[in-house]
């Protein structure tokens, strides 16, 4: 037993130098560190051998070391905060823009405008919106490199084709013609089984961050028919505060308290499960509901719905008018995908060669390679530049499960072009036969009245951010819920509440910075 | 079997099985209701707290998913590694320590003892471990994950009094023969401390099959990465995928992949847990008496 002590101790001393080794710089190169996030979450890195390093080791003169960040905000933030409070950020790293702003005040990232002129390219393609580039400039300078991030104005009302035509409906256009298509959804047994076992309105509780607090972007529609969607009203300078100040925004909650009342809503929105959600509107529960695109009517998501209602039918329509004349699918944020470089980076002289690297990617070499593989084995182009599968193995296509770690870095080359869209989301043929086009949701989406609110992106939460929105979002559900009784009083407890918790002290200081942004 | 004496130890005993049996329910209601939800085909998903679907309609698609995924034995590897990995570690740094600790006669225990409970009473903070970690080269190192909790102190001290609780007779004979305080360790007292080894050894090792935040700080490479983070990768990508053209588990629910992925992780620990129940009462409990 003695000697296996010792044996034991030189074993671990051997992996602790083996460890140690690890870091060796690479002759003749830059060594570049980038923290990507990643594209597909559980696929994993691109393979040693993915010709994309060997390309950039030749050509740009960069050893690339490549870590995928962890796949939640929340771990990404960790890392970051314990890297950055350890001064060992990496070169070039995503960062969500709190954090981008957090330590951009600590000196720990370096400003970028003047690594823009060594990626004219890139700049044009992702660096020229200039929504996109206020989310990261702080005090006049650019602390960030804003991609274009996910699609906007991805989500809207649908309502079932199919029911209305079998009930001879018209298509509803104001908030009251809804209202009543949501009472003969639920009592006039719209798909015909015999069951009264539908409603009109589907949704649930969503709520994330500050700005979507409250009912949740799921009913913006209807709050938007009142001219109150969101949180916050900014419309002007002088207008700007919570939208509770709104006599309007009562209202609203009248009228999804009058909903609920009346059971014409599926009872299952008033928890926050959108795994649920998606599953009943698949099994045919409700036939109105707020959706995204994607979610709807791609062919992996839409196949439940289609397999259970082969001649069911969702049909985008414009978000109702309300008794005021007000319109909005919801809420109209910038969103950016953020990239950011290291104080750390820029001082060794790796500023010059990470525009390099950022550059590449934007040409059609890198473009193609990140964003979709090797041109003839993973895709082949047709005469208009556009991807074709044809004569493409599946097993080789870029999309296949094997062949998905070749395209972890696609979001920082991707800029939502057509190309992209159209492999992103193809047409394809339901089970009776009818042509599925997922871009056509988003294209009427995209073209439906939203409202502009990229200020709410600004907006710092308050300390107390998780007292203030638990306070607002219980008060919301207990009127909506006819569990606390909806009067004068009672709703002017509930502003006096939220006073209380520091409502003016936000509005003040939200004001201040939005004006101070242009924003107002 | 134990009679039962009289009528009021009879009710004592009726209440303490129906609190027993109530607790018992609270924890395999909620686990059954998880199973079910991973083996039901999607049509059959409803929001009831269903418990019961026909075996005949039962699916193992989720599970076939998540062990064809080509990352999943790879991960699941590495978290075997890292546990047994880990678990050799801390035996072998926990029970030395314990064992000193344990003996009285030895020199400046108390200030030893003093010194052990000084991390435990005052955590450095995720900061300084970050620092040291790294400063000792351990990033994508599995031994990141496995050396900076070799000791638990309290499973040391749990370890401690254990030791304490063996008759010092053993000892001292021993001794008497000449044996060195290794072999007394090895060779008289661990085989009488089988309980509190295995009680250990099952903390120590279900705190390493869970590991999750450690490899996401100090592991970036992604080969790595153990069994609860490529799960949670794939439960990020199943939320994500929604939004995209292409759905890597396109032909299960959601909801089920979920449910497997719950079932995935505990299913290696809820085997472990009956081979050393009987152990591990014993040993959680004797631990346990002396401060």
């Amino acid at each position: 037993m003695k000697r296996k002590i010792p044996a034991t101790l030189v074993a671990l001393a051997l992996c602790l130098a083996t460890a140690l080794s690890a870091g060796a710089q690479t002759k003749g190169l830059v060594d570049v560190e980038l923290w990507a996030l990643q594209a597909v979450t559980e696929a994993g890195p691109p393979p040693a051998d993915w010709v994309g390093y060997q390309i950039i080791r030749d050509k740009l003169g960069i050893n690339l070391k490549l870590v995928l960040q962890p796949s939640s905000f929340t771990d990404q933030d960790t890392k970051i905060s314990v890297s950055a409070a350890s001064n060992s950020l990496p070169d070039l790293f995503g960062v969500n823009r709190d954090m981008l702003m957090k330590i951009a005040r600590q000196g720990l990232v370096a400003p970028v405008d003047n690594l823009l002129p060594l990626m004219p390219i890139r700049t044009r393609t992702h660096y020229s919106d200039a929504g996109r580039n206020r989310l990261v400039t702080l005090q006049g300078k650019m602390y960030g490199l804003p991609d274009p991030g996910a699609m906007d104005r991805v989500e809207g009302v649908v309502i079932r084709k199919d029911w209305l035509d079998k009930l001879g409906l018209p298509v509803p256009k104001t908030l009251d013609d809804l209202y009543k298509v949501a009472q003969a959804f639920t009592t006039k047994d719209p798909d015909g089984n015999g069951k009264d076992d539908t409603y009109g309105f589907g949704a649930f509780f969503e709520s994330s961050g500050l700005s979507s607090a409250g009912f949740g972007r799921r009913f913006d529609y209807i709050l938007g028919a009142f001219g109150v969607p969101g949180v916050w009203n900014f419309e002007s300078a002088a207008k700007f505060q919570f939208n509770f100040r709104d006599p309007a925004f009562r209202d609203a909650v009248e009228f999804i308290k009058k909903v609920n009342a009346e059971k014409i809503i599926d009872p299952s929105w008033s928890a926050p499960n959108k795994d649920e959600f998606r599953a009943r509107w698949k099994q045919g529960k409700f036939g109105i509901m707020w959706e995204q695109f994607a979610a709807l009517a791609t062919k992996a998501n839409y196949k439940d719905f289609d397999a259970n209602f082969p001649n069911g039918e969702w049909i985008a329509i414009n978000p109702p008018t309300g008794p005021k004349g007000y319109s909005s699918n919801g809420l109209d944020i910038a969103q950016a995908r953020i990239y950011a470089v290291s104080q750390k980076a820029v001082k060794a002289g790796k500023g010059p060669a990470i525009a390099k690297l950022l550059e590449w990617m934007a040409t059609d070499e890198g473009y193609y390679l990140c964003g979709f593989g090797v041109e003839g084995v993973n895709y082949k182009k047709d005469a208009k530049g556009f991807i074709t599968m044809d004569g493409i193995s599946p097993d080789n296509a870029y999309t296949a499960k094997a062949m998905q770690p070749l395209t972890q870095l696609r979001n920082m080359v991707y800029i939502n072009n057509d190309i992209e869209l159209a492999v992103r989301y193809p047409t394809y043929k339901s089970a009776n036969g009818k042509l599925m086009d997922p871009l056509a949701f988003w294209k009427f989406f995209k073209n439906s009245p939203y409202t502009e609110a990229t200020g709410a992106g600004f907006i710092d939460p308050p300390t107390n951010v998780n007292d203030f929105k638990r306070f607002y979002e219980e008060n919301l559900l207990k009127f909506a819920l006819g569990q606390t009784e909806l009067n004068d009083k009672t709703w002017g407890d509930f502003v006096k509440g939220m006073d209380a918790l520091g409502a003016k002290d936000i509005e003040k200081t939200a004001k201040a910075k939005l004006v101070d942004a242009g924003l107002l | 079997m134990r009679k039962i004496k009289s009528g009021d130890e009879f009710v004592f005993q009726i209440v303490m099985n129906g609190i027993l049996a109530l607790v018992l329910a609270l924890m395999i209601l909620p686990l059954w209701r998880v199973f079910i939800l991973s083996v039901t085909p999607f049509k059959y998903i409803d929001s009831s707290f269903g418990l019961f679907v026909n075996p005949l309609r039962w699916t193992s698609e989720a599970y076939a998913q998540f062990l064809s995924h080509p990352s999943f034995l790879h991960a699941f590897r590495n978290s075997l590694i890292i546990m047994f990995g880990g678990l050799a570690i801390n035996l072998f740094m926990t029970v030395p320590m314990a064992y000193a600790l344990s003996v009285r006669s030895l020199p400046g225990r108390r200030a030893l003892n003093f010194v052990a409970m000084v991390p435990y009473l005052f955590n450095p903070g995720l900061i300084p471990s970050y620092l040291v970690v790294t400063g000792l080269g351990l990033q994508d190192n599995l031994l990141a994950v496995m050396i900076p909790g070799a000791i638990g102190v309290a499973n040391m001290f749990i370890m401690r009094n254990f030791f304490m609780e063996i008759p010092m007779d053993f000892m001292e004979a021993a001794r008497i023969d000449g044996a060195s305080e290794l072999f007394i360790l090895f060779r008289v007292v661990l085989p009488l401390s089988v309980p509190i080894m295995l009680t250990i050894g099952l903390f120590y090792a279900v705190g390493h099959w869970n590991e999750f935040f450690t490899p996401i700080l100090y592991l970036n490479d992604a080969n790595l990465q153990p069994l609860p983070v490529l799960l949670r990768n794939i439960l990020m990508g199943l939320n994500t995928n929604e939004y995209v053209e292409y759905d890597t588990f396109s032909q299960v629910s959601i909801q089920s992949l979920k449910a497997a992925s719950i079932f995935i992780t505990m299913l290696p620990m809820m085997m472990v847990y009956p081979w050393i129940q009987k152990h591990f009462v014993k040993g959680s409990l004797a631990g346990g008496i002396k401060g």
